[in-house]
């Protein structure tokens, strides 16, 4: 195996892209807690499960999700900062309905 | 292309092409000679076998399925191809088209002229065993950046795959294909979003048209069918670790091809003609995609999961990475290299794709992989018209 390290890691967030309007959590984050990496931070406003997203921009409803500097989807209401970004604020543009 | 000496050693083959592994392979043209062609395998050293649930039904999958077996049988990593048939002429048919790939002359057991399942086995092994022989007696010799046909694969995705083990193997495959080296993104429902900027590598138009139309041929077909794919795409394990939306996995899926640009566009199961980095259009089953590349004469895969697939194939060695620590520390019976590291923060995306990049090279040149030292040899047919007649 390698290479090897401790999966406790170090990293809590994962800014991917400057054009984004989310990040990666890498720990399950906290209600309020401030998460800071590379110069940057936001505060969470609800708890978020490691591996998912967090809003850091408030996002308007019908505004895309961006991702990797690309669009990714949209969101179903509005979203403000710090909030756990996933399916309950969010759709994709493809082959999704909105109806249902 | 660059000046870079190549440190791999394979086997040539006639046709040009390289091989990285020198198997014997059973194949049975007939369902009801799978566990006949285990057997024999499972006899002889150097002998790999795979089954299959086909008896020669002549259907609207009649064309895709002939042209999977013909191609695998012509896998460059194939020493010989020893095809196990009852004797019927659907199985000749097969044959004369594997011949057309087959890098080395095919050989054909008939049970019609064994008599005998008994016998056909016995005969079976008197000929492996001789050809064992000869392909031991090969030896490897120095093989150009060319004679790497990589297989880019995922399986059991999560939210880490986009950012760690995927743009990883990217770094990798760029740096094959800037060597001169053939690379092959598949998949088409895992691409269904990120698309256009697959297009816009393209190095000629066409071929930008043609992944656009791919995958919009897909996405007719799933309005025509009225399949719901919401519930599998992102599927259910995607959504817990973090997916939301198809687009989200597919602007991951992506990065398994770097940034270098696209040379062409292949159907299923077909072969690229010139190096350089491909599109396939296959279904998102794992083990469908993996059988298709080894159609396309792709001689090793790497195969990233969030959830350690245990995914081989018979006949291409497969290199598992782990897209995060905490299954990549434990299934290490599982996973070749843990890109999870990128997420922890102890390493970079450009150390990693090192890393697969130099496990490349050694399991090219004989290392073997933890899904072959496991022995998974999976094979399944990719049907696009349901079940047999």
């Amino acid at each position: 195996m390698r290479p090897v390290s401790s999966p406790s890691g170090q990293r809590k967030i994962l800014f991917l892209n400057p054009k984004d309007n989310i990040a990666v959590c890498l720990a399950d984050i906290n209600v309020g807690e401030k998460i800071s990496q590379d110069g940057r931070e936001v505060s969470a406003v609800e708890a978020i499960p490691r591996g998912h997203k967090i809003a850091t921009a408030d996002i308007a409803k019908g505004d895309g999700i961006i991702k990797y500097g690309e669009r990714m989807g949209h969101a179903t209401k509005s979203i403000a900062t710090g909030s756990h970004v996933h399916t309950h604020n969010v759709l994709g543009d493809r082959l999704s309905t909105e109806n249902t | 292309m660059s000046n870079s000496p190549s440190p791999l050693f394979g086997y040539p083959r006639p046709d040009g092409r390289w091989g990285f592994r020198n198997h014997i392979l059973i194949l049975p043209l007939h369902q009801a000679l799978s566990t006949a062609a285990r057997d024999i395998a499972e006899a002889t050293s150097g002998a790999v076998a795979i089954s299959h649930d086909w008896s020669g039904e002549i259907d609207k999958d009649f064309e895709r399925i002939t042209k999977t077996f013909a191609g695998f049988a012509g896998n460059p990593n194939i020493f010989t191809t020893v095809a196990l048939t009852i004797g019927t002429e659907v199985e000749s048919g097969i044959i004369e088209r594997a011949k057309k790939f087959s890098p080395t002359p095919l050989v054909e057991i008939k049970l019609s002229d064994a008599g005998s399942m008994f016998k056909l086995v016995t005969n079976a092994l008197e000929k492996v065993t001789e050809l064992a022989e000869q392909a031991a007696a090969q030896s490897r010799t120095p093989a150009p950046w060319s004679a790497v046909v990589l297989g880019l694969e995922c399986g059991g995705s999560d939210a880490y795959s986009g950012i760690t083990a995927n743009p990883a193997l990217g770094v990798a495959s760029d740096r094959l294909v800037e060597y001169g080296a053939t690379s092959i993104l598949a998949e088409t429902m895992e691409i269904l979003g990120a698309e256009h900027l697959l297009a816009a590598r393209a190095l000629d138009p066409k071929v930008g048209e043609q992944i656009i139309e791919v995958v919009a041929r897909y996405e007719r077909s799933i309005n025509y069918e009225g399949i719901d794919i919401r519930g599998a795409q992102p599927s259910r394990g995607n959504i817990e670790g973090g997916l939301s939306t198809l687009e989200e996995k597919s602007l991951g899926a992506a990065k398994k091809a770097g940034n270098a640009p696209f040379t062409g566009v292949l159907e299923y199961a077909d072969r690229p003609t010139a190096p350089g980095l491909y599109f396939m259009d296959t279904p998102g089953h794992d083990i469908e995609q993996l059988t298709g590349f080894a159609a396309a004469d792709v001689n090793i895969t790497v195969f990233t999961t969030g959830r350690g697939t245990p995914t081989g194939s018979a006949v291409i060695p497969t290199i598992k990475v782990a897209t995060n620590s905490e299954m990549g520390l434990v299934l290490t019976d599982l996973i070749d290299i843990n890109a999870g590291t990128i997420s922890d923060g102890t390493q970079t995306l450009e150390e990693v794709g090192q890393i697969i990049f130099d496990e490349i090279v050694k399991v090219a040149n004989g290392q073997l992989t933890k899904a072959e030292i496991g022995k998974h040899h999976e094979f399944n047919l990719s049907r696009l018209y349901g079940s047999t007649l």
